[in-house]
């Protein structure tokens, strides 16, 4: 998964500058580096691939490299529009609030909370695992009652796993409730 | 055969007992997504993409297609009755729709929207009967070079209308074309991009894309800046409206249905351009008390732009059935969709399946109809959907984008992934890269890639076979005016400052 391993970066080395100005820095100018990167990595990454010179017309490296270079060059300007000041608009939606800065320590938490979950789902099961995703995404995101989100986590829970297992024939895993439901 | 006959073949198809269970069961789903903020039709049917394993495809596509109208009036819903900003197809609704709603008009305000958007679905669907016939029959003799320049024309008019910032929107894309790379070459069957990870020889799945994106992505971008505030609900009854607000409004529909339906139709052209359109020419038509109360909540706002909204839904269709050409996220979904069933969209889709073509088709017809049945008794229903605690939607809305990505191959590899995607759907939202593109790019690249080789194969390596088809070397023209326009229109806007700057 290299094409991505410098996205996770992003988030976390952008909450530093937010504070302090450093010049020239954004945080954005990551996002724009991984553009570049990316572009590189296309062309270096499909070198390797062996292009059948039998084949008529042209083999699998032909799209690549048209992508990869494409996107060097849109990377390129996109770091320069980056260091120029050039902005985008971030998104709008309902539920954002443009003018509060990030809240950093909610995003971590959100985060956190869903990795711990996709560590323990094969130990734990679906409904414990997914119960607890729920309370904890719900309390780290400002639900005021903790107990009804539990209780809305349990049924939840419960409830997709019957739906999804019983209903439908996904596979879930049962963990140590297997027997029991 | 005629479409007409095709047509009605399609609603005797559409209009068996499981059909319409499918078509209202898509409808309120996608109302409900569609009012709920965070979520989207585009997501709800990536979530839904499993079920293509076990559900017969005339089925799966009515539910889609529910979906898919059903978001649009929920949309319109949510932008009524909610006091803040929402995405930038139903953001015209809001200027005048949710001023009304505040001056006690939100009932009719609510009827305009649906009856509205039921007259464009209606009149749109019934466009796209008659002009998807004329595509395919244009198209039959299109050549692998030609589909390949509709393809360049899809990515950079996707890209370069959706976001104020056009290297933003080719980032969007290349990040897109990127991921829909990583695999087996179906041609030669060598693994590119897979740094020899097995589990990405068959690629990223769509699914994971599309739901990392968009719903992991939209929750995190959320928790970073929630609105701590309860949401806003302006309290509404049945929706309904007097002689008068008829009169007001069925001639904006009827020009906002004008609007919406060809901008739907173009690569690139979308619901914002068109809603925007009609919101301004309704304020330029306006008369008397209309011309007194635009600005402050006329109905004449929220009929057009909502007729034009549901219009250009109903306009995507066209190239999406008749040449496999996605121009919105959702729009991509359901390219992915039919790929599943191991259908591909276009001209020869009309011929070998027009069953299952006609039968979507008219399940539009119904499901516009449900819809109509299902908004304006229950609006006060849907007014109260709004009202979930915002803690809990997002909590939920993970939940369920975990439920999907982990049911597809029942690994907790492919959660890091969605994690992954989540967190640059989320660096996007925040730095203003629309996502469509991304979309568009990653289920669009490697039909575009085949197309192109393809075309070179034919060419035998001589480059100018691509331009040598007049209709690609105008698609390719397009193309190109596409990508200058937004550096035009900048280098314009300068020279304007410069003498005002100089006086």
């Amino acid at each position: 998964m290299s094409p991505d391993t410098p996205v996770p970066e992003a988030p976390a080395a952008g909450a530093a500058p937010e504070g302090g100005r450093r010049g020239w820095w954004r945080p954005e100018l990551i996002l724009a580096l991984v553009v570049l990167g990316l572009g590189v990595f296309v062309i270096v990454g499909t070198l390797d691939v062996s292009a059948a010179a039998s084949q008529l017309g042209i083999g699998p490296r032909f799209f690549p490299i048209l992508v990869g270079g494409a996107m060097i060059v849109v990377g390129v300007f996109y770091v320069v529009d980056v260091l120029r000041g050039g902005r985008g608009d971030p998104e709008e939606s309902e539920d954002i609030d443009g003018d509060m800065p990030a809240d950093w320590r909610s995003v971590a938490l959100v985060s956190g909370i869903f990795l711990a979950f996709t560590a323990v789902l094969n130990t734990v099961g679906w409904i414990i695992g997914a119960s607890l995703l729920f309370f904890g995404l719900s309390v780290v995101l400002g639900a005021e009652h903790r107990v009804r989100a539990a209780v809305v986590g349990v049924v939840l829970g419960i409830v997709t796993y019957l739906l999804f297992v019983k209903g439908l024939g996904v596979t879930l895993p049962g963990g140590p409730l297997q027997g029991v439901i | 055969m005629s479409s007409f006959q095709l047509l009605m073949e399609g609603f005797a198809a559409a209009l068996t007992p499981v059909n319409l269970l499918f078509a209202l069961v898509g409808v309120t789903l996608g109302t409900l997504v569609g009012v709920l903020p965070g979520i989207g039709p585009a997501m709800t049917v990536a979530l839904l993409l499993p079920i293509t394993f076990t559900v017969p495809p005339a089925s799966a596509f009515i539910m889609f297609a529910g979906i898919y109208y059903g978001g649009m009036y929920g949309g319109s819903t949510t932008s009524i009755l909610l006091n803040t900003p929402g995405e930038s197809s139903s953001m015209i609704t809001a200027l005048e729709g949710n001023k009304m709603a505040r001056r006690g008009r939100a009932a009719q305000a609510l009827a305009t929207a649906a009856i509205g958007s039921f007259v464009a679905g209606t009149i749109a669907t019934a466009l796209l009967v008659v002009a998807a016939p004329l595509v395919v029959d244009f198209a039959i003799g299109f050549g692998p070079e030609d589909y390949f320049a509709l393809a360049v024309l899809a990515f950079v008019g996707v890209s370069a209308v959706l976001s104020r910032s056009l290297v933003r929107g080719l980032a969007s894309l290349g990040l897109g074309l990127v991921i829909g790379l990583i695999g087996i070459d179906q041609q030669t069957g060598q693994a590119r991009l897979t740094l020899g990870v097995p589990q990405l020889l068959d690629g990223i799945d769509v699914v994971i894309v599309a739901v990392g994106l968009f719903a992991l992505g939209e929750a995190l971008y959320v928790a970073s800046r929630l609105r701590h505030a309860a949401p806003e609900v302006v309290p509404v009854g049945r929706a309904w409206m007097g002689r008068s607000d008829w009169a007001r409004s069925w001639k904006p529909w009827l020009r906002g249905t004008a609007f919406g339906f060809p901008f739907g139709a173009l690569p690139g052209g979308g619901a914002e351009i068109p809603t925007f359109l009609s919101y301004a020419t309704e304020k330029k038509l306006a008369r008397g008390v209309s011309r007194e109360e635009y600005g402050k909540g006329a109905i004449e706002g929220v009929a057009g732009p909502e007729a034009a909204n549901n219009a250009s839904a109903a306009g995507t269709l066209v190239p999406l059935l008749t040449l496999g050409l996605p121009t919105s996220a959702t729009a991509a979904i359901l390219l992915a969709a039919f790929q599943q069933y191991g259908l591909q969209p276009g001209p020869q889709l009309f011929d070998h399946n027009p069953a299952l073509v006609w039968g979507m088709i008219a399940s539009l017809f119904i499901g516009n109809t449900m819809l109509l049945v299902l908004n304006l008794p229950l609006a006060p229903l849907w007014a109260r959907v709004l009202r979930v605690p915002r803690p809990y939607l997002y909590a939920g809305i993970i939940l369920f984008a975990a439920l999907g990505v982990y049911a597809l191959n029942g690994t907790a590899v492919d959660l890091v992934v969605l994690f992954v995607l989540g967190l640059l759907g989320f660096a996007m939202r925040r730095f203003g890269l629309p996502i469509a593109p991304a979309v568009i790019g990653m289920i669009l690249g490697p039909m575009a890639e085949i197309q192109l080789r393809r075309a070179l194969a034919i060419g035998a390596g001589d480059v100018t076979v691509l331009v040598r088809s007049p209709i690609a070397a105008v698609l390719l023209l397009l193309s190109l005016g596409a990508l200058l326009t937004p550096v035009v229109r900048k280098l314009a806007e300068r020279r304007e400052l410069a003498p005002a700057r100089k006086e």
